[in-house]
């Protein structure tokens, strides 16, 4: 050891410079008796003359947040608040934000996808809590265009490989029926068309799970059945005053928007309304109609599983039907009960109609006759006259390049006006 | 299983010649060792494996000379229970001759296995491998028809009887033994699109071909490519002016060379040196009908880590198949679109993959 110092202990000069931590000491290798320390703290002054290490440099943050980030982060927080959800979702939304935002993909992409990227955060977490958000909501919200959003959504969906569950049916009305201003009386809805909430939402769901049940829904937007569902069931509760009301009326009535689908849903629905009432024996001999048929609503939906399996029969379940059909003129229509009324004929219900999706019940298009399996080996010859028929003679080459120069006069001629 | 296909193979070796009867003998031990060891292994099999099981023991390799050999062993050991045999070492795919032809020819056979399982197990074996072995349809079902499980008597002679004629050790192996028995649809996807690309190995001036060429377009402005069109096959080709060339619409892997080829033939008559390098099919589209609704909201819940099912975005569901990698578009009316694919078979067998899955939602 340099400098010539000896051990107070062991007088020994094998002294070594050996820190303990971030403190400097001197110490004996002999008998480890420490000479010197160094100072363990600074002082004020000594901090004075530090330089300042950088926040990303710190070791708290190893990555630093850019600004663009940042933005969709508050985005993504203010989508929340405005939607007035729950405080957890907020979090889960920011945590998907910045999950997806760590992906390349996304990083280098355009500012319209990452505004976008805010509403898919916010749609992915309420479909997680089974909150009823529609992605027509979050697209006017975030003024998305559908198809921008739809792209990014399947696409972060299956970077992350999230599980997403699918929109939840019976929130939806509920929700959406809430929204309805029909539940007090004002100026713009008359005494005769305020509704019961409770009652409408009821029947309005069961409408909607008749529609579930018979093809209605699937693959279809959710949005336009329950209006049509919410339509009927509120014309149903009060038929005498509401049959004059159209649904485009009812829509405006209520404060809502007419989904452009409605009006057939709308349709279908009134369809599979009819066929179940010619099973019941009291409906069939009032021959009702699309209009009529709202009347009886609450008599149908009462029973519905019941007539839904009478009135309706698929492809398999033929014979069967059939089967049930014969039993049922047997034994009498006990099941639909009422049956006070003593029909000098007992009519037989009409046979069962398929229960198929509407998309399936229309006429099958006329297939285009498949041509004739040639058998092509792909290395058949190629003849001249064939690929001649592409090519250009040379004066209609010549024509081509004189129109062609023509038109390019002509458009760089300015406008005369 | 490397190792017990090695140990097999040797059973079946082809170099040497038909065996002694002794050998036979301890070859049949060997093997039935084996196979009791594997029973004791695998867990049982579905019953509706066991017919099939029987035949598919024995190693594919029809050129092999122990053909009489090998009928022996497999008249004995019919009456072994081989429901539990791991049969994975075994190849999937079998060429479709060898299906054809060995199908036909195997009828006998196939009922003596059959009368001699159904006796064990007691299933409703007829309409189960009718529907497996429905290559060819026909002729089976012929032969079937007046088998019965509960048919005692005729079980009886049936294993004791030698085979006397040599039956071809490819008619046992002929059946594809992974696909469980019942589960072929009969529904064949239709080819609708071929995308195809070729290196034509030149660089191209896309202004004279547009110039020359009467069925071409050329807009730089909106494509760099020329878009050319020919009526037969009828088929779209993008030309690009680094001299590769894409070319889409064909319903059929050879119309898709063929139109390529026409397309080259084209461009070489403009006068430039174009060569027909890589071709390469890149993706093959096919279409079908399963003639039933589907519940696609049923189908995502229990599908959830391969489907996709919005219905405010699109009305189909899209069901991204891992084995092979195709990808799906599943709609309610039954109607399966099915992308992805670079070659035909891995389309078919994506529908056979999915075909049980969507019977299991057809509202009954």
């Amino acid at each position: 050891m340099p400098g010539g110092r000896r051990c107070p202990d062991c007088d020994s000069t094998e002294l070594v410079e050996d820190s303990h931590y971030s403190q400097s000491q001197l110490v004996c290798s002999d008998c480890g008796c420490v000479v010197t320390e160094g100072v363990l703290t600074t002082t004020f002054a000594d901090e004075g003359n530090l330089r300042e290490v950088a926040y990303s440099r710190s070791t708290g943050e190893n990555e630093q947040v850019s600004r663009s980030q940042q933005r969709g982060l508050c985005r993504v927080r203010d989508l929340c608040r405005v939607l007035q959800l729950p405080l957890t979702f907020e979090d889960t939304a920011v945590a998907y934000y910045q999950q997806a935002y760590r992906l390349s993909g996304i990083r280098a992409a355009r500012l319209q996808k990452k505004e976008v990227l805010v509403g898919c955060c916010v749609l992915i977490t309420c479909r997680q809590h089974n909150w009823p958000l529609t992605i027509g909501t979050i697209c006017t919200l975030i003024y998305a265009d559908l198809d921008v959003f739809s792209g990014t959504y399947m696409q972060i969906v299956k970077l992350l490989g999230l599980d997403v569950p699918s929109l939840c049916l019976a929130d939806l009305v509920k929700t959406y029926c809430s929204s309805f201003k029909l539940f007090q009386a004002s100026p713009s809805v008359p005494a005769k068309y305020v509704e019961d909430k409770e009652k409408m939402l009821s029947r309005t769901l069961q409408l909607v799970e008749l529609a579930n049940e018979t093809w209605l829904v699937t693959g279809r937007h959710p949005l336009p059945v329950i209006t049509a569902a919410a339509f009927l069931a509120w014309q149903s509760l009060q038929p005498s005053g509401r049959l004059t009301c159209s649904l485009a009326r009812f829509c405006k009535l209520a404060n809502v928007d007419l989904p452009y689908p409605a009006s057939s849903r709308l349709q279908e629905l009134l369809t599979v309304l009819l066929r179940m009432a010619e099973q019941l024996a009291w409906l069939q001999i009032l021959k009702l109609n699309k209009r009529s048929v709202v009347k009886h609503i609450g008599d149908l939906l009462q029973h519905r599983h019941t007539l839904v399996r009478k009135a309706f029969r698929d492809a398999a379940g033929e014979r069967e039907a059939y089967e049930r059909e014969l039993q049922g003129q047997r034994q009498g229509e006990e099941e639909v009960g009422n049956s006070s009324l003593d029909l000098p004929v007992r009519k037989r219900p009409p046979s069962p109609a398929l229960l198929l999706p509407p998309c399936m019940l229309k006429p099958p298009k006329q297939l285009r006759p498949t041509p004739a399996v040639c058998t092509v080996t792909g290395d058949e010859n190629i003849s001249d006259s064939e690929i001649e028929q592409y090519l250009r003679t040379p004066e209609e080459v010549r024509d081509f390049q004189r129109a062609q120069a023509a038109s390019q006069a002509a458009k760089s001629v300015p406008n005369p006006l | 299983m490397a190792a017990r296909l090695a140990r097999s193979l040797t059973l079946f070796s082809p170099t040497v010649g038909p065996p002694p009867m002794e050998e036979e003998e301890t070859y049949l031990e060997f093997y039935l060792d084996q196979c009791a060891a594997q029973d004791e292994l695998a867990p049982p099999r579905s019953p509706l494996f066991s017919p099939v099981a029987s035949y598919d023991v024995y190693i594919p390799n029809p050129s092999n000379p122990e053909m009489a050999f090998s009928s022996h062993l497999k008249v004995k050991e019919t009456s072994g229970d081989f429901s539990s045999v791991d049969l994975s070492f075994l190849p999937d795919e079998l060429t479709q001759e060898n299906k054809d032809e060995t199908v036909i020819g195997s009828k006998d056979e196939i009922e003596k296995t059959c009368k001699t399982q159904s006796h064990q197990s007691r299933l409703p074996l007829p309409d189960k491998l009718d529907i497996g072995l429905g290559l060819n349809g026909s002729d089976l079902s012929s032969s079937h028809s007046h088998l019965h499980p509960d048919d005692a008597d005729s079980v009886q002679p049936s294993p004791e009887k030698p085979t006397s004629d040599p039956l071809p050790l490819a008619s046992i192996t002929s059946m594809k033994p992974m696909t469980p028995v019942s589960e072929c649809s009969g529904i064949v996807p239709q080819l609708q699109n071929i995308v195809s690309t070729v290196n034509l190995a030149c660089k191209l001036d896309l202004k004279k071909i547009a110039l020359h060429a009467k069925n071409a377009e050329y807009n730089p402005k909106r494509f760099a490519a020329v878009i050319m069109r020919i009526r037969e096959p009828r088929t779209t080709a993008l030309i690009f002016s680094s001299g590769k060339m894409v070319c889409t619409g064909a319903k059929s892997e050879e119309q898709s060379r063929l139109a390529a080829r026409k397309y080259a033939r084209v461009v070489q008559k403009l006068g430039f040196p174009a060569r027909f390098l890589d071709f390469k099919i890149q993706n093959m589209v096919g279409s079908c009908d399963v003639r039933f609704p589907i519940r696609l909201e049923g189908l995502v819940l229990t599908h959830q880590q391969f489907s996709s099912y919005e219905p405010e975005l699109f009305p189909g569901l899209i069901y991204r198949m891992v084995k092979p990698r195709i990808v799906l578009l599943i709609f309610v009316s039954g109607k399966v679109v099915l992308t992805g694919a670079k070659e035909r078979s891995e389309i078919y067998e994506a529908f056979e993959n999915i075909y049980p899955i969507l019977k299991g939602f057809k509202k009954t």
